[in-house]
């Protein structure tokens, strides 16, 4: 390796080093403020405490907003496999002209503005009457988890060998058997990966959810920005602290059956 | 005359979420449009956006939001484009803290890692002490609320998503490719120029048209760290509705956005399809 | 001094010795190959002398020049990868002008150079065009193009024919050969196919476990193979093994379990040995006083349009393969029939038996 290459290799691993600690940094002084025992955040802490974790308990609404999430987050998912399988099944396997610009439109809304698609389905919902927060928020969160679905999907699929399911109907099963027996199994990384995303991106969610939601129905991130707003203190580090802690678990299930690389394509 | 044109079987399979999207996602969007190209029941007029860039004010959310998007865009390309590199060398232990650095982040969601960067950004907080003491500074540096603060939290935030995509070009490079401009003579400058840079850039052009359009319609992150101060278009949209009661600026204001996304998508596509990086 | 000189290269990979001390000479203007099984070292032979992989151990000398601390790109020495490596990115013409233009070749001097050697390789009708479209034959012709153009000291070239199907790779070896022949060019392949080498090369190089076993031009390699793998690597054999009961005046008597065979060598008596014939030398009926003959059963008559072979099976399982001009008569012949086989005593190969 030339002097040349050496420095340019050095160099880059510096900035990646640099890199990791300020994507993780942030992270790591979250968890820290949230054990401080004085209500603001000073670092580092004058003391260790958990009264920040015991008045979670006490935060109004902080409860329901997680179910609530939770909630929307698993039915908009699920809702979203669907369709964006299907989907994706025909953009890989046929032979229509437009393909590729389904691929692109089912992807698009990650790349669209997510308070101006917010405005728009309130309007849209407003103008035939529907007012119904809950489902509203579903139907809107579909629209967020589906491109990661499609996404990953397409390139499962493409990678996918297909003569797999010929070798499988030579042998004795009927076309959907084979599908469900060789087609899904060989699918299921894709199916967990981009499940695990898409719960993620619904539960950080704020820009659409903030036009959809009503007194009652209130997300977990618009929750949180409301405890901003109302009482800045180190309980919102609490929070982000489970929530980092529930990344993290998410992260450990992935890697474990799926592989960390191979979540990220 | 007619015809007869087998519709493909698999073309159905799309139909559901083809219908989906188009009922839920595009319909809307285009009414949203409609709805800001009439004023007072009169279709079409422009006066909606004539209002718009007719004030000074506004035309300085728009720059400022398109000044702050295409920085966040320049400045995580800087950092993401060798990060990218390291990431496909790097093997083991390297490799998955790496990944895990990647990937918790955007596990954790935009509003906690906002947060921390507000806290990190505080006079009293972690930056500032640090500062203070490697003597760079001598007094609390105000970050909170700067446009600096904003860009450097944004391009930390929105880093993975310029990354990943950098970093799934770069594992397919083919090695003998560098090691064949190399025996034709080319400098290692060369090569990485002529041969490596060419055959990333539908990566980076992927990455970079998801960070921008990320960046120029982030709501949560400015509201945090610059508040009321130096509003962004996506703030200045949120406030006409919810507050100003403003329907008529907040239409045009969505379109405009609407509009700069769409470029976004359509031109990085049609980009990306040029370059050859259409397969994977 | 000779062109290219390798002297006592060593490159170990972890506990493993790839290339182990070898010492091998290419004369300006010589096409040499490197054959041998995967796994046998050439591949990474080649990539040191391109300057892609150190050397551990030992010197290589490129027309009088010391390459170990020169690096890959100043060696002017240019590489037809096994899968062309053509930069998808570039057109046909890009791709070709690539190395003159890392070399800061003036543009008017490049283009014609480089349509000069589309020429050359018949591809200036697909100049502008992708090289992604191109089938394989095409592809290597760039990319033998894109070698030549630079002007370089040495060619070397990894099994440049492999992805090509069979009925090309003759015509595309030979096309190869006079072009290289014509430009004075000195070059290495390196190839597990005897075949390609034995068309292509002024010498061959027999490769095995990171040392040269033989290193001669193609007729004596395949009548005079100095080991039994060569023998097995190059060529179709028939393999005999019996041990020395008599040694006299070079001349050696062997107890085989199908009978008495002499061969001119020499060995102790006890010892071991492997004894080896070309098939084309194995006539039927019985021999004279200077030929060797058996009596052995067919297990395999395979008529193979120009020639037949001959199956026969030794008493103590040793396979015998006799190859007969296809005019031969071979349709009373049956398998279990007993015949005999005989050979001049002068063509017999003898080896030190190994187990």
């Amino acid at each position: 390796m030339t002097a040349v290459e050496k420095a340019a290799r050095l160099a880059s691993w510096l900035v990646a080093a640099t890199v990791v600690v300020f994507l993780l940094g942030p992270l790591v002084v979250t968890v820290v403020v949230s054990f401080t025992s004085s209500s603001i955040y000073t670092l580092p802490p004058p003391e260790w405490s958990l009264r920040w974790y015991a008045s979670l308990s006490q935060k109004s609404g902080l409860a329901e907003a997680v179910w609530l999430s939770v909630q929307i987050a698993l039915l908009s998912t699920a809702l979203a496999l669907v369709l964006g399988t299907t989907a994706a099944i025909a953009v890989v396997r046929g032979r229509f002209a437009g393909r590729e610009a389904i691929a692109t439109f089912a992807v698009s809304p990650l790349m669209m503005p997510g308070l101006v698609v917010g405005v728009a389905l309130l309007q849209a919902f407003r103008a035939v009457g529907f007012r119904d927060a809950w489902t509203s928020l579903i139907l809107a969160h579909v629209i967020i988890t589906l491109p990661f679905v499609v996404r990953t999907l397409l390139a499962a699929l493409e990678r996918f060998d297909f003569t797999l399911i010929d070798a499988a109907r030579t042998l004795g099963l009927s076309y959907p058997q084979a599908v469900l027996k060789v087609l899904m199994p060989g699918l299921a990384p894709a199916f967990l990966t981009s499940g695990l995303f898409a719960f993620l991106a619904s539960m950080d969610n704020y820009p659409i959810s903030i036009f959809l939601t009503d007194a009652r129905n209130k997300t977990l991130p618009i929750k949180m920005l409301q405890y901003l707003e109302e009482q800045p203190d180190p309980t919102l580090a609490a929070i982000s602290t489970g929530l980092i802690v529930l990344a993290l678990i998410v992260l450990a299930v992935g890697s474990r059956s799926v592989g960390l690389n191979r979540m990220v394509h | 005359m007619t015809a007869i044109r087998r519709i493909d079987g698999f073309a159905w399979l799309a139909a559901p979420a083809l219908v989906y999207l188009g009922v839920l996602y595009a319909v809307p969007l285009a009414l949203l449009l409609f709805k800001s190209l009439s004023t007072a029941g009169t279709f079409p007029s422009f006066a909606g956006y004539a209002e718009f860039f007719g004030d000074d004010f506004h035309l300085n959310i728009l720059w400022r939001t398109l000044r702050v998007a295409l920085l966040v865009t320049g400045l995580s390309l800087l950092v993401a484009y060798p990060t990218a590199f390291v990431l496909a060398r790097a093997r083991g232990v390297v490799q998955t803290i790496i990944l895990v650095a990647m990937v918790l982040p955007l596990a954790v969601g935009v509003v906690v890692k906002t947060f921390a960067w507000s806290i990190l950004f505080r006079s009293d907080g972690l930056l500032n002490k640090m500062l203070m003491g490697l003597g760079i500074a001598d007094e609390p540096v105000r970050m909170l609320f700067t446009e600096t603060a904003l860009v450097i939290a944004a391009a930390n935030i929105f880093l993975p998503f310029m990354v990943l995509p950098i970093y799934a070009v770069v594992r397919q490079l083919d090695p003998r490719l560098v090691e064949a401009a190399a025996t034709l003579g080319a400098t290692p400058l060369h090569a990485f120029f002529r041969v490596v840079v060419p055959l990333t850039l539908p990566g980076v052009v992927a990455g970079a048209a998801f960070v921008f359009s990320m960046a120029v319609s982030m709501y949560v992150i400015p509201s945090l760290i610059v508040g009321e101060r130096s509003q962004t278009m996506a703030m200045l949209i949120a406030r006409s509705y919810l507050f100003l009661r403003d329907e008529q600026l907040g239409s045009s204001m969505s379109a405009i956005l609407l509009v700069i996304a769409v470029a976004v998508v359509l031109g990085s596509s049609a980009l990306i399809r040029r370059l050859g990086g259409g397969r994977t | 001094m000779a062109h290219l000189q390798v002297s006592g290269v060593v490159k170990r990979f972890g506990k493993q010795t790839v290339v182990d001390g070898l010492d091998f000479a290419v004369e300006r203007g010589e096409l040499v190959s490197l054959l041998g099984p995967s796994g046998c070292g050439k591949t990474t032979l080649l990539r040191m002398i391109a300057g892609l992989v150190h050397a551990d151990e030992g010197g290589i000398a490129l027309a009088g020049r010391e390459l170990a601390s020169v690096p890959s790109h100043r060696r002017n020495v240019s590489v037809v990868f096994q899968s062309y490596a053509l930069f998808p990115h570039l057109s046909v013409r890009e791709n070709v002008a690539f190395g003159l233009r890392a070399r800061g070749v003036i543009a008017s001097e490049a283009a014609a150079r480089v349509d000069d050697v589309l020429a050359l390789v018949r591809m200036q009708a697909f100049a502008d065009g992708a090289v992604t479209q191109l089938s394989g034959g095409q592809q290597q012709r760039v990319a033998v193009a894109r070698a030549l153009v630079v002007q370089p000291d040495l060619l070397l070239l990894d099994e440049p024919f492999s992805a090509l199907d069979r009925k090309l790779r003759e015509t595309m070896q030979i096309e190869l050969k006079s072009l290289l022949k014509a430009r004075g060019m000195t070059a290495v392949f390196v190839t597990h196919d005897q075949d390609e080498a034995l068309t292509v090369s002024d010498r061959i190089a027999v490769m095995n476990a990171g040392r040269i076993e033989q290193f001669t031009d193609p007729g004596t390699l395949y009548a005079k193979p100095a080991t039994a793998f060569a023998l097995d690597f190059v060529g179709l054999s028939t393999r005999l093994t019996g041990q020395v009961t008599q040694f006299e005046s070079g001349r050696i008597t062997v107890a085989t379990a199908t009978g008495e065979l002499r061969a001119n060598a020499s060995f102790t008596r006890g010892s071991k040995v492997l004894l080896g014939v070309r098939p084309e030398r194995i006539r039927i009926g019985a021999g004279g006083t200077e030929d060797n003959t058996l009596q052995v059963a067919i297990t395999d008559v395979v008529p193979l349009g120009a020639r037949t072979h001959l199956y026969a099976r030794a008493a103590d399982g040793d396979r015998l393969l006799c190859e007969l001009p296809g005019t031969a008569d071979m349709t009373e012949t049956r398998p279990g029939d007993m015949v005999t086989l005989h050979w001049p005593m002068s063509d017999t190969l003898v080896y030190p038996a190994t187990v």
